[in-house]
């Protein structure tokens, strides 16, 4: 046990050191309107209690990407822009098997933390290079990169793709 | 068994037929489910196309918005509740349904939901509602207050834009629910299309394996059948081979049969030619014997052609003189050209290039005589011509023969037929001329044999030429004994020589060995026949056998000494198989010139008649019983080279033949202690031994005469002939 949880430790240790030149160790607190709270079991650089949260400036200041493409939501071809879900989740110190994507209508869907990993999803903070307002589905939009792979473009991504966006929620 | 195969072929032709029937269909229905398929994946496709966000979902959304923000205002305004946080509340529920809104109007939709004018209408209400209110909320949102009344109204407006999206709920579930259930149909339709396809493709499948099973069987059975006809052919063309070679068998047999009697009905004939006989009478007995010459010759026609078609002719190839047996042949066929008045010549090179050449001299000769007599049949008062040359025709080096006659001819129809068996020319020849018709065929047979190749040319009226042609192979005869023979038959002369033997061996062998050298033998069978043939004839010289029943040979020459003057200086050579000086002192009293033992070699022959011929004290060989140790192949090689192999398989057929007789006339005799008949048998049976080489068939007859007959001995005698019919039969 004692050399199980030394182990651990060690893994711990290394991890944060890999995790260190991606994002600053300890989250600055928002200084704007919080637009997005990371919870979970397991966040390891929480700025209010054990959440992490994060004003527009902060989300875009993470590693992020721009891509165009037609989504069934949205009138013709969109640039969104925003940062990646994994900058996000790391950022947060967020790990875990399951993300629990929570909208302001209390719609929520749940995907597989592999889809932050492996894909280029990103948290959208932008269409066109304008913010988006509630009523234009922001202040975050969850959005797969169709542009970069047609077979995500099924009623499976769709569901996931989540707008007004308020919440995301880790666990195991 | 050929109806059992002809049904088979046409079970085969009909189950092809449906095979094929069956390929075509199955290529049908493959077409058609390529098309179905085809069809599905136009529909994935659409269907991939058409991946759009879910309508339903969207109005329930939209419709669940409107209530919420309808209850969120409606309990502020019942509890009159008009706090910031409240507001704020109130505006981003209403930020919701603005966006869901929005999503309505711009998000696409599968299916018609786009189209269809009752959604657009509730849509454009909805819209109207939702964005009428835009102002007051604004206002809200910005800090502003609205009048109690206002909020009333908005209220209201919230109520009635809340009843649209519901109704705006059901009307959409009702439209995806059927366009569900038309799609789920046409599905069901596809499914039951390429349903019904694979199952006629599958029943499809299950007959082509069916018709091929079919066909196959029938052509494992249709090869059996062929099989079974083909067997049934093969049987019978063995029997009918078997029934060929029973029928050969037994004209060969016949054959040997009339050829025997023949043979005395000829020689007596020729008896009685030399006896003084009436005109008529003679003119009758020289028409028997020439009708037995035609017979003989036809019988030995018909055995050489039955010889012929079992492929038994065997070419026994060794150095042969040309010049000598062109010449010999000539001289054989002259006294049957001048009876019909013609003319013969001999026409060859004055030197051969190769005047000895390797081919087989008894085979050469008969094709020679052939062609020869046929030329003397058909001409008369012309000329006969045999002209040989040696050709090197395509690098090959022949020996040419063409006999030319002057004769009557052959057309060019006729010509066809020749070279046939059993053809001749047309049935009037054979009226007029004789003959078997197998003549011809025998010589191509046998010329073909030899390597060579035969042909003719003819005119109708002015003659034909046959001819023919073998390879030249130079040969040398080495054969010291064959060289001395060769010189001294060039200054042998041809005798007339009565040869009086019991044994019909015998008389066989001495009879060939001499007409190999080209003399002209009679037969007499005993002393008082040949006393007879001595009165009524010319001979130049007489072999006399000295046992013989009848009369023997002591007796006969005495008989002839006593004709007269004529007949003193009579050459008679006594011809013995046990020569005692008894027997050498008897022979001189009794007036004989020689004293020979038997059995006579070539060179012994040849020796005598070259002494004959000269009219010179003939000599008497020394110690005649040692000149009978010659081996028997030393003896068959003699006598085939004489008469042919064909001939010298007769004379042991007729040997055996004589030796089962004379074993019975033994056994009998020592039965009945017979002793002199007995003695006679073995003297007999020694001479005809000895005289085709069975040395120890002869000695031990010999023994057995001297000694006691016992049953030891006896039975030695008949296992030594038993064996040796055995050894010569395989």
């Amino acid at each position: 046990m004692r050399l199980a949880s030394a182990l651990q430790l060690f893994i711990a240790s290394f991890l944060s050191a890999v995790a260190l030149p991606v994002c600053a160790l300890a989250l600055d607190l928002p200084t704007g309107p919080v637009v997005l709270t990371v919870r979970g079991d397991n966040v390891a650089y929480p700025n209010v209690g054990d959440e992490a949260q994060f004003d527009i400036p902060m989300l875009e200041a993470l590693r992020g990407r721009e891509g165009s493409m037609e989504t069934p939501w949205t009138k013709g071809r969109i640039r969104f822009s925003g940062p990646l879900l994994r900058s996000v989740l790391g950022a947060a110190g967020a790990t875990g098997g399951m993300l629990k994507i929570v909208a302001l209508n209390d719609y929520s869907a749940e995907l597989p933390v592999e889809d932050a990993t492996k894909l280029d999803t990103m948290l959208a903070t932008r269409m066109d290079g304008q913010l988006m307002s509630v009523r234009e589905k922001g202040p975050l939009f969850l959005v797969y990169p169709f542009d970069l792979d047609s077979d995500l473009f099924n009623e499976k991504y769709f569901s996931r793709s989540v707008w007004q966006i308020t919440t995301i929620e880790v666990s195991r | 068994m050929i109806r059992t195969v002809a049904p088979r072929a046409d079970v085969i032709g009909k189950a092809s037929r449906v095979t094929a029937v069956l390929q075509i269909f199955a290529i049908i229905l493959l077409c058609g489910l390529i098309y179905i398929l085809a069809d599905i994946s136009a529909r994935y496709s659409t269907l991939q196309d058409g991946i759009r966000e879910n309508a339903l979902w969207s109005v329930y959304q939209l419709d669940r918005e409107t209530r919420k923000l309808h209850e969120t205002l409606h309990v502020m305004l019942a509890v009159g509740d008009t706090s910031a946080e409240s507001i704020k509340q109130l505006s981003t529920r209403y930020d919701i349904l603005y966006s869901r809104m929005t999503i309505l109007e711009e998000a696409s939709f599968g299916g018609r939901f786009h189209i269809d004018a009752t959604v657009s209408r509730h849509i454009a209400a909805i819209r109207d509602g939702v964005f009428g209110s835009q102002h007051d909320f604004d206002r809200l949102a910005a800090g502003g207050s609205l009048s109690a009344k206002r909020l009333g109204e908005v209220d209201m407006g919230l109520e009635a834009i809340g009843r649209s999206t519901e109704e705006l709920l059901t009307y959409t579930n009702n439209m995806v629910s059927s366009d569900r259930a038309d799609g789920r149909d046409a599905i069901m339709r596809l499914q039951v299309k390429s349903a019904i396809l694979v199952g006629l493709l599958a029943v499809c499948a299950v007959f082509l394996v069916a018709s091929l099973r079919r066909q196959l069987k029938s052509v494992r059975l249709a090869g059996l059948a062929l099989e079974e006809v083909s067997n049934g052919f093969n049987e019978a063309f063995l029997a009918a081979d078997a029934g060929n070679r029973a029928k050969s068998q037994f004209m060969a047999t016949i054959g040997h049969e009339i050829r025997t009697p023949l043979n005395a009905i000829l020689g007596t004939a020729e008896l009685l030619e030399l006896s003084p006989l009436p005109t008529a009478a003679a003119s009758g007995v020289q028409t028997i014997r020439r009708s037995g010459e035609a017979l003989l010759e036809i019988i030995n026609e018909i055995l050489d052609y039955a010889k012929l078609e079992h492929g038994r002719l065997e070419v026994d190839a060794r150095p042969v003189d040309v010049e000598k047996l062109l010449r010999c042949t000539v001289d054989m066929m002259r006294d049957r050209a001048r009876e019909r008045g013609n003319r013969i010549h001999l026409v060859m090179p004055t030197e051969f290039s190769a005047p000895v050449i390797v081919t087989d001299p008894t085979r050469m000769r008969q094709v020679l005589l052939n062609l020869l007599s046929n030329a003397v049949k058909f001409t008369s008062g012309g000329s006969v011509t045999l002209k040989v040359s040696e050709t090197d025709a395509a690098g090959e080096e022949r020996l040419r023969v063409d006999v030319v006659d002057t004769g009557i001819g052959i057309d060019e129809e006729g010509l066809q037929k020749l070279f046939r068996p059993f053809s001749q020319v047309d049935l009037s020849i054979s009226r007029e001329y004789g003959g078997t018709g197998l003549g011809l065929t025998i010589c191509k047979q046998i010329v073909e044999a030899l390597g060579g190749s035969v042909g003719v040319e003819s005119r109708p009226g002015v003659g034909s030429v046959f001819w023919f042609e073998i390879p030249r192979v130079p040969g040398a005869i080495t054969s010291t004994t064959d060289v001395s023979a060769s010189q001294l038959e060039d200054t042998l002369p041809a005798l007339d020589i009565l040869l009086v033997e019991d044994n019909l061996v015998n008389q066989q062998v001495a009879a060939g060995l001499l007409a190999h050298l080209g003399q002209k033998v009679t037969l007499a069978a005993n002393g008082r026949e040949g006393v007879e043939a001595v009165r009524n004839g010319r001979f130049d010289l007489v072999l006399m056998d000295m046992q013989m029943p009848v009369m023997d040979g002591i007796e006969a020459t005495l008989m002839i000494r006593a004709l007269g003057s004529a007949f003193a200086k009579l050459p008679i050579i006594a011809m013995t198989a046990n020569a005692s000086a008894d027997d050498e002192r008897l022979c001189h009293e009794a007036g004989m010139s020689g004293f020979e033992a038997k059995p006579m070699s070539s060179a012994q022959l040849r020796r005598i008649v070259a002494g004959a011929g000269k009219r010179l004290p003939v000599q008497l060989s020394q110690s005649p019983a040692n000149g009978t140790d010659a081996s028997f192949e030393v003896r068959k090689a003699e006598i085939v080279d004489a008469i042919g192999a064909e001939g010298f398989e007769e004379i042991v057929a007729l040997f055996f033949q004589d030796a089962t007789a004379l074993l019975d006339q033994l056994a009998k005799a020592r039965l009945d202690r017979d002793m002199q008949t007995a003695d006679r048998s073995l003297h007999t049976l020694k001479g005809a031994a000895s005289s085709i080489g069975l040395q120890d068939v002869a000695d031990l007859s010999q023994k057995l005469r001297h000694g006691d007959i016992s049953s030891d001995m006896f039975g030695e005698l008949e296992n030594t002939i038993s064996n040796h019919r055995h050894r010569l039969a395989a």
